[in-house]
């Protein structure tokens, strides 16, 4: 069974302690991390608490190699080693299979939990809210983009805090998501929503590392069955893209996971974010700040989805997948440095633990230069 | 250089403590409970060396810092501590904050100090806790800008006893809402840090800034008066802004007068609770005595 050898590799995760981990289970991280970009050693001090932090990221620095998308380079796919351009045609294979019973599987893995963490979300951004001045905003409209957007959880929120809670119409959400077929449920589902929120939505087909190269979604399956399409945006079909400094607010939400190079993805968001734009990431965590309940949540997590999968969804391997790229993912701290590595400065410890760190909030601003 | 409690300055002024066996409340505690409680009063320590006004520790530190906000002692010899907000919390927070006594303690006066700076009305998303954030760093802002009130007081203050340094100090802090144009926003804000989320760090903020004036006061007891005084002034002070946000009196006299009352009816409070402490030990020791030489074996 697939589950056994996974679950043995994570179990002295569990027995351990959270200070002294088992030998063999280091070894073995750091021979799979060897290989991934995210190897980079990260610093454990918190440089934008330095006054010098602000002053260094306002000139930006070359692009370092590691945040340059490279299909031959390895990185994981869950605990499997893979080339990065492999790792987008695996992600997508497990998406296009998932996508009509995603949205039913998240209740049934977190408990309908993940409706909270989204809540939260999207309230703590308050997307759409404008002081009260005479007129519209002479910056025109606030240009929300949702990164793997899929079936719309964020973007639908986000439109309806900016339109109801906020009264502000003048809000524009893109909702871009390299997998066609999750983009397309998310239309299908966005087809319940008032008239003036869907005219403030747009659909997107876009991969998050290389913003330049996007397209409006084109409804996948086809209509025409015998046409030989791919399930996931191909950049040499591409007819738009995403500007400079044209974005107020990006999110990605459970997807940053998924990427083949996040410190690209991350590069690219600061692209296309204005100054003084937020970038805000919804991600599962690390939850070894508390070993009982973390160690319950490991048997949750790789017993009890797959299984979940299996019998929901009828796919085992998907949901296999999910729970290790949700292991091999950095901790709140090492990704806060990612970020920041980025460009980006925070606020405070710069992420937010929810449900003891089985989520976390990340957040950071580009900067004025 | 980073400053604040590193591990190793944490590690070594702990050490001087322990050697001097002088500086911290609870290693010095223990003996003198045993031996000379009623000859350590309120008043400053005679025995206080020189070095122990330099490390007035407030709570000895446990464990490694997990962050650099935590301030664990008062020290001179040591850089302040970095401020627990970074620099975008700074910039965002300080031009918000001249929009509180317009608009509140809310998200419009966040979204107008951003625009202020030529940010967008989404940035101070990236705050971590919103427009508690806002309250939290007027009261760090204010706590820290003491020191300079202190210091340009400090001719005035030489002249006066340790307590009465502590009602002017106390009282500059409260001037501070007033030049601050707060006052009539403070009871939102006492709202908000009385949600149950914050209610630890408003608990914690009050003590830190009992503590600051006490120890600008220049006090230097060592004894188990170090946490009533501190415990006593907080009562206090919460009290003396609650009556300032009602207060219309010409400069805040009533609030002035209200806090001399409460600081006097804490001496004499006080000051009975030594004498029958002091009483009740004489008289215990007494009985003993007398049933000792009755022969009763005690």
């Amino acid at each position: 069974m697939a589950a056994r050898p996974a679950l043995t590799r994570a179990l002295p995760h569990l027995t351990s302690t959270v200070l002294s981990r088992s030998s063999q289970y280091q070894t073995s991280l750091r021979s799979i991390s060897s290989l991934s970009p995210l190897s980079r050693t990260f610093s454990t001090t918190l440089p934008s608490l330095d006054a010098n932090a602000s002053t260094s990221t306002s000139s930006k620095p070359p692009t370092p190699d590691y945040a340059i998308p490279d299909p031959s380079r390895p990185t994981h796919f869950g605990f499997q080693t893979v080339t990065e351009s492999e790792k987008r045609e695996k992600v997508a294979r497990v998406f296009t299979s998932v996508a009509e019973a995603y949205d039913r599987m998240n209740d049934l893995m977190s408990f309908g939990w993940h409706r909270v963490w989204k809540d939260h979300f999207v309230r703590t951004l308050n997307p759409g809210f404008s002081p009260l001045t005479a007129g519209p905003d002479p910056r025109g409209p606030q240009q929300i983009l949702d990164i793997a957007g899929g079936t719309g959880d964020i973007a639908f929120r986000m439109l309806h805090t900016a339109h109801v809670v906020n009264r502000n119409p003048d809000v524009r959400v893109i909702m871009s998501d390299i997998n066609r077929a999750m983009l397309t449920v998310g239309k299908h589902r966005s087809e319940s929503l008032p008239a003036s929120q869907q005219a403030a939505l747009s659909f997107l087909e876009a991969n998050a590392e290389d913003l330049t190269k996007a397209r409006p979604l084109v409804p996948y399956p086809p209509a025409d069955p015998a046409s030989e399409e791919k399930p996931f945006f191909d950049p040499t079909t591409a007819t738009t893209s995403i500007p400079d400094n044209s974005i107020d607010l990006y999110t990605v939400a459970f997807g940053i996971r998924n990427f083949s190079n996040i410190p690209a993805a991350l590069r690219e968001a600061y692209r296309v974010l204005k100054p003084g734009g937020v970038f805000a990431c919804l991600e599962f965590s690390k939850a070894d700040k508390h070993p009982l309940f973390n160690a319950v949540y490991k048997e949750w997590s790789f017993r009890a989805i797959p299984l979940i999968g299996q019998l929901v969804a009828a796919d085992r391997d998907s949901y296999q997948y999910l729970v290790e790229s949700i292991e091999r993912f950095p901790s709140q701290e090492e990704f806060r440095d990612m970020i920041l590595d980025a460009g980006f400065v925070i606020a405070g410890e710069g992420y937010e633990d929810l449900t003891g760190g089985v989520a976390a909030i990340h957040k950071g601003m580009k900067p004025r230069t | 250089m980073p400053p604040a409690p590193l591990p190793s300055t944490t590690m070594a002024s702990r050490h001087l403590l322990r050697s001097l066996a002088m500086c911290s409340p609870t290693t010095t505690q223990a003996a003198l409970l045993s031996t000379t409680r009623s000859l350590v009063p309120a008043t400053p320590s005679p025995r206080s060396p020189l070095k122990s006004d330099k490390t007035l520790i407030q709570t000895p530190s446990t464990a490694a810092p997990k962050s650099t906000t935590i301030r664990s002692y008062h020290s001179t010899t040591h850089p302040p501590p970095p401020p627990p907000f970074t620099p975008t919390e700074q910039l965002l927070l300080s031009a918000a904050l001249k929009h509180v006594p317009t608009h509140g303690w809310t998200a419009e006066s966040l979204a107008l100090g951003a625009r202020d700076t030529g940010h967008l009305d989404i940035s101070p998303a990236v705050l971590a806790d919103g427009e508690f954030g806002l309250v939290r760093w007027w009261l760090w802002s204010q706590r820290e800008g003491l020191k300079e009130r202190v210091k340009a007081l400090e001719k005035e203050l030489e002249r006066l006893g340790v307590e009465e340094r502590v009602e002017v100090i106390t009282w500059e802090r409260l001037k501070g809402n007033v030049e601050g144009g707060i006052v009539g926003r403070w009871q939102e804000a006492l709202a908000l840090m009385a949600l149950p989320s914050y209610l630890p760090h408003s608990l914690k903020e009050l003590a830190l800034l009992a503590d600051e004036i006490i120890y600008l006061a220049g006090d230097k007891s060592v004894d188990p008066s170090w946490y009533t005084k501190r415990a006593s002034l907080s009562a206090i002070y919460a009290g003396t802004e609650l009556f300032q946000t009602t207060d219309t009196s010409l400069d805040q006299r009533e609030t002035r007068a209200f806090l001399r009352r409460r600081l006097d009816e804490a001496r004499q409070v006080g000051g009975a609770v030594r004498n029958v402490t002091e009483w009740v030990g004489f008289t215990g020791a007494a009985v003993v005595n007398i049933l000792r030489s009755k022969g009763v074996r005690i």
